[in-house]
């Protein structure tokens, strides 16, 4: 996950320097879960990659005043988030949409199975037990999980207070242990009598 | 036990968000419900383990590069407004390159601007037949300095060919050029100057500036001193870059193909195609690098020796051959001015950590 330093220094050269090195760099860095997030909103891949490029696009626009820009992740994101609801405003015709009115569609896959010693079909149940939640707390999950965003930093891209996103994401954490099948509820010592399946 | 205050708390333990009397309630509770270990390890694999997600990075940059680049020209975003329609371009935005043209610049170097930019070149245009053309031809080892008839003035450097139609006199100013010149154009807005190259068309309203397009060189670069100028890439003429004051083009002039952003030969599709830049000014007595040779001076500033070495046989009409790849690679920065073949190879050397003889008009280094 990008550390906020390297962001930062990312930041100034591409506003002192005009460093195609360091825009390069902070596209390399972002461009992927910002491409997911818009996603997860327009749900097309390709109208996601136009969105992130125009996005890019503004921070060259800007890149005079990026030193004036506290947290660039949030920025873009936040920028992400305003392009991805005006193309959907345009398309449908929805006279104020919201996160939580949007059908989002998280991105949400999971490594191997084998190494998470579970299998498919429990993948399958979990990946279901998201998709069920409601869309702020879908989202909020994807931020901080995949995007290793803060909880202020989530808040502040979604609009809501902080305090909201904690409660979201634990019960997205519940709700992912309840998808669990019930044998793995018993205490540890009792595992041995199950067999690996 | 309250089990949404234990996910709470493995929430925020996951996301680095928790306390320490967070952490240490929740290893409390494990300890005290050895049940819930199991579950809490799987999620906390799940955590861990990362999603993948369908998009691939490289291309779509090559790709926003290419929009970049365009959108230099038509500052509106398209998902910017909620609107689609075109809203009239604030005055806010003056810094974009389409406001600058009007304010001559002069002073410090704007800093560096690359765009990435695919390029297929086409074979020269036709140029029109029956009316009588003016060639000018310098050989390697020579420059010249002609005037044109409309008293524009034109330093050619060496193994360079500049040809216009005579008279002069048509509704646009036109020349062709292959090799590397120095323009100063007689302003006159009512007829447009265009410089043709191999791959770019150079449009000028009246301005100083550099152009280097060398059949042999893989680049061919335009570095603007005063005014404006607008270059048109002549395989997609829709596709315009307006260069301000103390800005340099670089066009490489391999074929290439873009189709949906697959660029199709691989060795080059490392190289940016086309790069907008800085001039280089030495420090020194801030004379602009890229023309020092029009006062007859010789420089390189951070190039390949393999670079170098082609400036060299022309401006000495010698021959260089250098062996060792890693040697070809070495760059240097040198300025000279007015030092003859052996004091450049001498000077080069000492830097240069390399060895060379020069037996008449050629010259062969080795490492």
């Amino acid at each position: 996950m990008p550390t906020p330093l390297t962001i930062t220094e990312l930041q100034t050269r591409i506003a002192l320097y005009e460093d195609m090195k360091a825009y390069k760099a902070l596209y390399d860095l972002l461009s992927t879960s910002l491409h997911r997030f818009s996603f997860s909103i327009v749900k097309s891949k390709e109208v996601a990659e136009e969105i992130v490029s125009d996005v890019f696009i503004k921070i060259w626009q800007i890149r005079d005043r990026l030193p004036e820009i506290g947290n660039l992740k949030v920025y873009l994101y936040t920028i992400t988030r305003n392009f991805s609801i005006n193309y959907i405003q345009r398309n449908y015709k929805n006279s104020s949409v919201s996160i939580d009115a949007l059908e989002i569609d998280p991105v949400i896959s999971y490594g191997n199975p084998e190494e998470l010693c579970i299998s498919a079909e429990i993948i399958a149940q979990l990946l279901e037990a998201i998709r069920q939640l409601p869309p702020q707390c879908r989202l909020v999950f994807q931020l901080v999980k995949e995007d290793g965003l803060k909880y202020k930093e989530a808040a502040e891209i979604l609009n809501i207070s902080v305090f909201t996103v904690r409660n979201q994401l634990a019960i997205a954490i519940h709700k992912l242990s309840e998808a669990l099948p019930s044998y793995l509820r018993q205490p540890l010592q009792t595992l041995s009598r199950f067999s690996a399946s | 036990m309250n089990e949404e205050r234990f996910w709470l708390l493995v929430s925020l333990k996951l996301s680095g968000e928790a306390s320490p009397a967070e952490i240490a309630e929740l290893e409390n509770l494990l300890l005290q419900n050895p049940g819930l270990g199991m579950r809490t390890e799987l999620v906390n694999g799940i955590w861990n383990s990362h999603a993948t997600h369908d998009f691939n990075k490289e291309a779509a940059f090559n790709r926003h590069m290419q929009r970049l680049s365009n959108h230099l020209s038509e500052p509106v975003l398209q998902y910017e407004m909620e609107e689609p329609e075109i809203e009239a371009i604030e005055t806010e935005r003056t810094s974009f390159p389409l406001r600058r043209l009007v304010y001559w610049l002069s002073g410090v170097a704007a800093s560096l601007l690359v765009v990435f930019f695919l390029l297929k070149s086409r074979p020269e245009a036709d140029n029109s037949s029956g009316i009588a053309k003016n060639t000018v031809t310098t050989k390697r080892g020579s420059k010249s300095n002609i005037q044109l008839p409309d008293g524009t003035q034109v330093w050619l450097n060496a193994d360079s060919k500049i040809s216009y139609n005579e008279k002069f006199q048509g509704a646009i100013r036109e020349v062709h050029l292959s090799g590397e010149a120095f323009f100063d154009v007689v302003r006159d807005e009512s007829r447009p100057f265009i410089i043709h190259t191999n791959s770019i068309d150079v449009k000028v309203l009246g301005t100083s500036f550099n152009v280097r397009s060398y059949e042999n060189e893989k680049k061919t670069e335009t570095s603007l001193i005063h005014g404006s100028v607008e270059i048109t890439l002549r395989c997609s003429p829709d596709k315009k870059i307006i260069l301000k004051p103390n800005e340099k083009l670089i066009v490489q002039n391999d074929e290439l193909q873009i189709i949906g952003g697959k660029a199709s030969t691989q060795e080059a599709s490392k190289q940016p195609l086309l790069t907008l830049s800085r001039i280089n000014y030495q420090k020194k007595d801030s004379s602009v690098v890229e023309t020092l040779w029009v006062k007859n001076k010789l420089a390189f500033d951070g190039e390949a020796f393999e670079d170098i070495a082609l400036k060299i046989e022309r401006w000495f009409d010698v021959k260089v051959n250098i062996s060792g790849d890693k040697l070809k690679k070495t760059p240097f920065t040198a300025f000279f001015d007015g030092e003859n073949l052996q004091q450049v190879m001498e000077a080069l050397r000492i830097t240069g950590n390399f060895n060379y003889y020069i037996d008449k008009k050629e010259v062969t280094i080795y490492p």
